[in-house]
C-alpha cells in the first residue's frame, strides 16, 4: 500500500524556497563584494590566508617605502661623495701644479689657499645632513661628525662614531644603511682632511709636495673605494623596489586566486538561482491553487 | 425474528453515528490549518447483536471512540531533532555575532593594526632619532591597544546579553512546563471518565516541543495519560501534574547565571534546546576566542616590554614598559592593554645609546617573526583564531543545516500521518452523508411499512 502523503506540503515548498533564496542572496553578496569569502566561515582556511596575505601586503607596503627614503637618502650621501671626489681631482690638479719647480713663492701659495678653501667645501660635505640628522656621524646622527680643530694633525676632528645601521627592506633581508665618516674621511688608508691639510701646508711651505700629493691620490682613491657603497646601495634598492613591487602584484593576485569571484561562474549561478526560484514560486502558486474534491460536490 | 421497531431503532443508531463522522469531519476541515492539530477518525463499531427467538440479529453500528492519528515514535524523535536544532540555532546565532567582530575578509579587523604597528617600527629603524616617526609609533601601539580593547569589550558584551537570554530561557522553561503539568492533570482526570482527551494531548505535544526548543528533555508516558518530562541527565521538570521549577543565580566567579534544579547546579549538564547552545556560546565558544586574544595581547606586551627596557631611550635613560605589563596569567590582557608611556622619546630604540642606533627598533621588528605566542608568531597566532572561529562558525551552520533538514523530514513523516487531508476528508464526507442518507431511507421505508400494518384490513388511515 502507498504511503499516505503529507498532505500539507507548504512547508516543505517554504522549506525549499528559503534554500534557493539563501544560495541567491550568498551568490549576490559574492557578486556585490568581488569575493567569494565574505564571512569567515564561508572558507575559514581561506580567511586564515587572507590575514596572512593581508600582513604581508601591509608589510611589503612599508618595505616599499623604507625603500624609497633609502633611496633618498643613499642619493644624498652618493651626491656627497661625487663632489668630495670632484673636489680631490682638483686637489691632485692643483697639487700637480704646485709641484712644479717653475712657481713662484706667491704662486704657490695662492695654490696652498685654494686646497685651504677644498678644505673648508669638503668640511661643509663631510657634514651634509639628511632630514636632520648627518650622514656621516656614525650613529651619532644628531651631532655634528667633523669640527675644524687647530690642534689636530688633519686640521679638523671626528665627533661622531663608527656605528654602522641597518634596515629590513624585505623579511630577514636588512641592508646597511651609513658609511660612518671616520672610514670615509679619516680612513688610515686615506685620510681626505690629513692629505689636503698636508698639501696645503706644503704647497704654503714648498716642502714635501710630491709625498703631501701621494697622500691626496691615496685619499682620492679610498674615497672612491668609499663611494661604491653608496653605487651598490642605490642598485640593491631600486632592485629591492621591483622585486617588491613584483611581490605585491603576486600577493594581490594570491588575494584574487584566495577570495576573488569568477564573475562569470558566479552571474550565471545568479541566473540559474533565479529561474530555480522563479519556478519553485510558480510551482508552488500552482499547488495553492489546485481545487479540492470540495470543489467537485454539489 | 427481526421487528419493525428494531429496524428503525438500527437505522436511526446507523443517522446518529454517521452524523457523529460527519461532525468529526467537520472539526478536521475546522482544523487543516491549526498548529499542532492531529487529525481524528471516527471507529465504527457494530452494536451488540441480538438474539430473537433462536436468530442472531445484527444490532447495526454505532459510532466508537474518537481517535487522533499521532505517531508517538515520531514525535520524539521531532522533540530530540528540535533539542538540536535549539542548541546549534542559539550558538550559531551567537558565534555568527563573533564573527562579524573579525571583520577579516574585508582587510579592516585586527591584522591591520596589528601591521599597523609593526610598521610604524619599521618606518622608525629608518630614522630612529625622528621624533615624529617615534609618536607615529605610539600612535600606532595605541590603535593597537585600542582594538584589542574594543574587540574583548564587544565579545565581553555579547556574553552579557547570552547571559540575559540564559535567564529568559530559564523563565520560559518554567512557564511552559507549569502548563504542561496542569495539561498533565486535565489529561488524566479525562481518561479516568473514558473520554479521549485529544485536543489536551495535541496541546501537550505542541508544549513539550516548545519546551524541546529550550531544554533538553526526556519524556516517559505514564499509565493514567499522563508524561513525566525530565532534563536529559534525570533531573525532574514535571511529574504528572506537579512541575518542578529551575531558577538562576550568579555564579561566584565570572558573575554568569548558573541554571539550578532546587539547590543542584546543572549548568554544565544541560545537554540540548537554545539554554545548551547559549552556554555553549557564553562559557566555552567565547571564552575560548578571549583567551587567545589575551595570550595575543600579553605575549605581544610583555615582548615589547621585554625588549624596550633592554634598550635606551633619546634622552639616555633605559627603556622602561612600552605596554602597561598585562595582568598574572594573561587573563584579561587584551580588554587592559594599554601604552605605558606617553612620550615618543621614551622608546629605547637604541642598544648603545646614541640617537641614531636603531638595534633596538629592530629587534622590536624582529618579534614579529619570533613564535612569542606559544609558540606561534602573532600574525599566525592571530590568523589561528581566524580559522578557530571562521570553524566553528562553519561546523555550526552544517549541524543546523543537518538538523533542520532532519526535522523537515520528521515534520513530512508526522503530517502524512497526522495532517489533515481536504481531499481526504471530502471524500469521508460523501461517505458518512451517503450512509446517513441510506439509513433515513430505510427509517422511511420502516415507518411505511409500520402504517402498512396499522392499517391492515382497512381503508388507509395512516401513511
Amino acid at each position: 500500500m502507498i504511503s499516505r502523503p503529507n498532505p500539507n506540503i507548504i512547508p516543505d515548498l517554504l522549506y525549499t524556497l528559503g534554500n534557493v533564496q539563501q544560495d541567491q542572496q550568498t551568490t549576490t553578496e559574492e557578486i556585490a563584494t568581488g569575493r567569494s569569502v565574505n564571512n569567515l566561515s564561508d572558507n575559514p582556511a581561506v580567511a586564515a590566508m587572507i590575514v596572512n596575505n593581508n600582513a604581508l601586503s601591509s608589510q611589503n607596503d612599508q618595505f616599499l617605502a623604507n625603500v624609497s627614503d633609502l633611496q633618498s637618502k643613499f642619493q644624498v650621501g652618493d651626491s656627497a661623495l661625487s663632489s668630495a671626489i670632484q673636489l680631490m681631482t682638483t686637489a691632485i690638479s692643483v697639487g700637480t701644479e704646485g709641484a712644479n719647480g717653475t712657481l713662484s713663492v706667491s704662486e704657490r701659495q695662492a695654490l696652498g689657499a685654494q686646497i685651504t678653501g677644498i678644505q673648508q667645501q669638503m668640511l661643509s660635505l663631510a657634514n651634509t645632513s639628511y632630514q636632520g640628522t648627518y650622514l656621516f656621524s656614525g650613529t651619532v646622527v644628531t651631532t655634528q661628525p667633523f669640527a675644524e680643530d687647530a690642534s689636530s694633525p688633519s686640521g679638523v676632528s671626528y665627533g661622531g662614531n663608527s656605528g654602522v645601521t641597518s634596515v629590513e627592506i624585505s623579511t630577514g633581508q636588512s641592508m646597511k644603511t651609513n658609511v660612518p665618516g671616520d672610514q670615509v674621511f679619516t680612513n688610515s688608508s686615506g685620510n681626505v682632511f690629513q692629505a689636503l691639510n698636508d698639501l696645503a701646508n706644503a704647497l704654503n711651505s714648498g716642502n714635501g709636495i710630491e709625498a703631501a700629493n701621494t697622500e691626496v691620490q691615496q685619499a682620492f682613491n679610498e674615497l672612491n673605494t668609499q663611494r661604491v657603497f653608496y653605487g651598490n646601495a642605490l642598485s640593491q634598492v631600486q632592485s629591492q623596489e621591483s622585486f617588491l613591487n613584483q611581490d605585491q602584484v603576486n600577493l594581490s593576485q594570491q588575494q584574487t586566486d584566495l577570495a576573488g569571484v569568477n564573475m562569470a561562474q558566479a552571474i550565471s549561478n545568479s541566473s540559474q538561482e533565479q529561474i530555480a526560484q522563479e519556478a519553485l514560486l510558480n510551482v508552488t502558486g500552482q499547488v495553492l491553487n489546485l481545487p479540492t474534491l470540495l470543489n467537485y460536490l454539489k | 425474528m427481526g421487528t419493525l421497531s428494531s429496524s428503525l431503532s438500527i437505522a436511526t443508531q446507523a443517522m446518529l453515528a454517521e452524523q457523529d463522522a460527519i461532525s468529526v469531519t467537520a472539526n478536521n476541515i475546522a482544523n487543516v490549518n491549526t498548529p499542532g492539530y492531529t487529525r481524528e477518525t471516527t471507529e465504527m463499531v457494530e452494536a451488540p447483536p441480538i438474539e430473537y427467538g433462536g436468530y442472531v440479529f445484527g444490532g447495526g453500528v454505532q459510532a466508537g471512540q474518537i481517535t487522533s492519528q499521532r505517531n508517538n515514535v515520531l514525535q520524539l524523535r521531532l522533540d530530540d531533532e528540535t533539542q538540536q536544532q535549539g542548541q546549534y540555532n542559539s550558538f550559531l546565532s551567537s558565534m555568527q555575532q563573533v564573527q562579524t567582530l573579525f571583520n577579516e575578509t574585508s582587510g579592516s579587523g585586527l591584522q591591520s593594526s596589528l601591521s599597523g604597528f609593526f610598521n610604524s617600527l619599521q618606518q622608525l629603524s629608518t630614522n630612529p632619532s625622528d621624533l615624529t616617526l617615534r609618536q607615529a609609533v605610539l600612535t600606532a601601539a595605541q590603535n593597537l591597544a585600542q582594538s584589542f580593547n574594543s574587540t574583548s569589550a564587544n565579545l565581553t558584551q555579547l556574553q552579557n546579553n547570552i547571559d540575559l537570554s540564559v535567564r529568559q530561557d530559564v523563565n520560559q522553561v518554567n512557564g511552559l512546563t507549569s502548563q504542561i503539568a496542569t495539561l498533565n492533570q486535565q489529561i488524566a482526570s479525562a481518561e479516568n471518565l473514558g473520554q479521549a482527551p485529544n485536543t489536551l494531548v495535541d496541546q501537550r505535544e505542541q508544549l513539550v516541543n516548545q519546551l524541546a526548543g529550550l531544554i533538553g528533555v526526556s519524556e516517559i508516558a505514564a499509565s493514567d495519560g499522563s508524561i513525566t518530562l525530565t532534563t536529559t541527565n534525570g533531573v525532574s521538570l514535571v511529574v504528572g501534574n506537579q512541575s518542578y521549577q529551575l531558577s538562576t543565580h550568579p555564579n561566584g566567579t565570572n558573575g554568569f547565571q548558573d541554571v539550578y534544579a532546587g539547590s543542584a547546579d546543572i549548568t554544565s549538564s544541560i545537554t540540548g534546546g537554545s539554554l545548551a547552545g547559549e552556554i555553549q556560546a557564553r562559557d566555552q565558544g567565547i571564552p575560548s576566542v578571549l583567551s587567545s586574544l589575551d595570550a595575543l595581547a600579553a605575549s605581544l606586551s610583555t615582548s615589547m616590554n621585554s625588549v624596550n627596557k633592554a634598550g635606551t631611550d633619546l634622552n639616555g635613560n633605559p627603556g622602561g614598559n612600552f605596554f602597561t605589563p598585562p595582568p598574572a596569567g594573561g587573563v584579561g590582557a587584551a580588554s587592559a592593554m594599554s601604552v605605558a608611556i606617553s612620550d615618543p622619546s621614551q622608546i629605547a630604540a637604541s642598544l648603545d645609546g646614541t640617537a641614531g642606533d636603531n638595534s633596538n627598533v629592530n629587534a622590536m621588528i624582529a618579534l614579529q617573526n619570533q613564535g612569542i605566542v606559544n609558540g606561534q608568531t602573532p600574525m599566525n597566532a592571530y590568523s589561528s583564531l581566524i580559522f578557530q572561529i571562521g570553524n566553528t562558525v562553519s561546523t555550526a551552520q552544517t549541524e543546523l543545516q543537518a538538523s533542520q533538514a532532519i526535522s523537515q523530514q520528521l515534520q513530512d513523516q508526522i503530517g502524512s500521518v497526522s495532517g489533515v487531508s481536504i481531499n481526504e476528508e471530502a471524500a469521508n464526507l460523501v461517505q458518512y452523508e451517503r450512509a446517513y442518507q441510506a439509513a433515513a431511507q430505510v427509517a422511511g421505508i420502516v415507518s411505511s411499512l409500520t402504517a402498512t400494518a396499522i392499517n391492515l384490513g382497512q381503508t388507509t388511515t395512516v401513511s
